[in-house]
């Protein structure tokens, strides 16, 4: 089941996009983002991170630097075949595309949505206080925060659609394990402290009401890199899943604007499709 | 006649032995049921989400039960009770550090252990 949740845009560019899916999720919620950047004259692959995608008791046993480890060989085996490599993610996977651009100098680009570095958003529960104990002990492989409305998602129709997909349990989990927010903020705790060290072009973006986790990641970010190319664009009708919530497609014309910007290789081809 | 004499014994106690003690008591059943009901309650997240909220608010009484148990026995000369119940403070964090998923049955028994220890410790106060 994992591999198949996998995608590639191949059309021989000359630059691609790496995508990284959030914590529990999979490369299916990244897929429009990929045909759109692939339509844009971007070759596009997002694969399932390790843990996902499979059983509910496989991403208990991940730990971050599997995440890391897996994606920088993706990463690694692009920049062999093309001369522009750039990295985007969503929630967890802007912080791992963080932490591998601190690393990896010749990153061209990043597209940091929603980032994930700090767990505030306003549908964390009221005993968020004790996370802590729950982080830090055993009781985080008893602990499952559960997923509950709105999903991330300020779009009706598509909450609706996501809810009864969630009942199905067929794309993404309907939680998040202590366990795997456990892993999250130790890769957090990483990429802030290496944040620095990020040089590469960065667009930033972060939905004004995110449920998950408010601006003040992307703040953060914004703040804290060294890039001399930094761009912050906060959205006013999304919530956490700003690639396909109401302003997916402004999102994905911002990223697409982006990129060309940045690019050494502009496809003559481009147009914003979306 | 048994009930009333046990009163008595365990009202003379400080309320900081107590605080211990019934703590303990709690978290040792706690994770003794959490240890048997993880896989089979495992899908109802719900369910497990409101018995850890429980068991850390539980942990934190009882990491303030022994701080507070500690203070008062520097207070009253007892130095070595002072000094060997904070170590229990670092005990479940050292315990989660190592923790994995696939051995968690072990973890848990480690941390009731660790906690049946210092109940034993608190009692031989008396």
């Amino acid at each position: 089941m994992g591999q198949s949740l996998d995608f590639e845009f191949i059309q021989e560019n000359d630059r691609a996009v790496l995508l990284f899916h959030g914590m529990t999720g999979s490369p299916f919620e990244m897929k429009k983002l990929g045909r759109a950047l692939f339509d844009a004259g971007f070759d596009v692959y997002c694969y399932c991170l390790p843990g996902h995608g499979t059983s509910p008791v496989s991403i208990k046993t991940v730990r971050w630097e599997d995440w890391y480890q897996d994606s920088t060989g993706h990463y690694r085996d692009l920049t062999k075949k093309y001369k522009e490599v750039y990295l985007g993610g969503l929630c967890m996977g802007a912080v791992l595309a963080l932490a591998i651009a601190s690393e990896y100098k010749d990153v061209k680009g990043i597209l940091s949505l929603s980032t994930t570095l700090f767990l505030d958003g306003w549908t964390i529960p009221w005993y968020n206080f004790l996370m802590p104990i729950g982080l830090h002990t055993i009781l985080r492989y008893y602990y499952s925060f559960p997923e509950r409305e709105p999903y991330g998602l300020k779009n009706e129709v598509l909450r609706k659609k996501v809810a009864a997909l969630q009942k199905k349990n067929t794309v993404a989990l309907d939680n998040y394990p202590m366990s795997c927010i456990y892993e999250l903020v130790k890769m957090s705790r990483v990429a802030q402290k290496n944040m620095y060290k990020v040089k590469a072009p960065v667009l930033l973006m972060h939905a004004k009401e995110d449920d998950l986790t408010s601006p003040k990641s992307a703040e953060f970010v914004y703040k804290n890199i060294s890039s001399s190319i930094r761009e912050y664009i906060e959205l006013e009708n999304s919530y956490h899943l700003v690639v396909m919530d109401n302003e997916r497609d402004f999102v994905f014309s911002k990223c697409i604007e982006f990129l060309n910007r940045i690019s050494e290789y502009k496809n003559e081809k481009f147009e914003v499709l979306v | 006649m048994v009930l009333d004499s046990i009163s008595k014994i365990i009202a003379q106690f400080p309320n900081s032995l107590l605080a211990i003690i019934v703590t303990n008591v709690i978290l040792i059943f706690g994770f003794a049921i959490g240890k048997l009901a993880l896989y089979k309650f495992e899908n109802k997240v719900k369910f497990m989400a409101l018995y850890t909220v429980f068991i850390s608010v539980v942990l934190v009484l009882y990491f303030i039960s022994i701080l507070w148990f500690s203070i008062s026995n520097l207070y009253n000369g007892n130095a070595v009770y002072a000094a060997i119940f904070p170590i229990f403070l670092f005990l479940p964090f050292i315990i989660g550090h190592f923790a994995s998923y696939e051995r968690i049955h072990f973890y848990t028994n480690v941390q009731i252990l660790t906690l049946i220890i210092s109940l034993l410790l608190a009692v031989s106060f008396i």
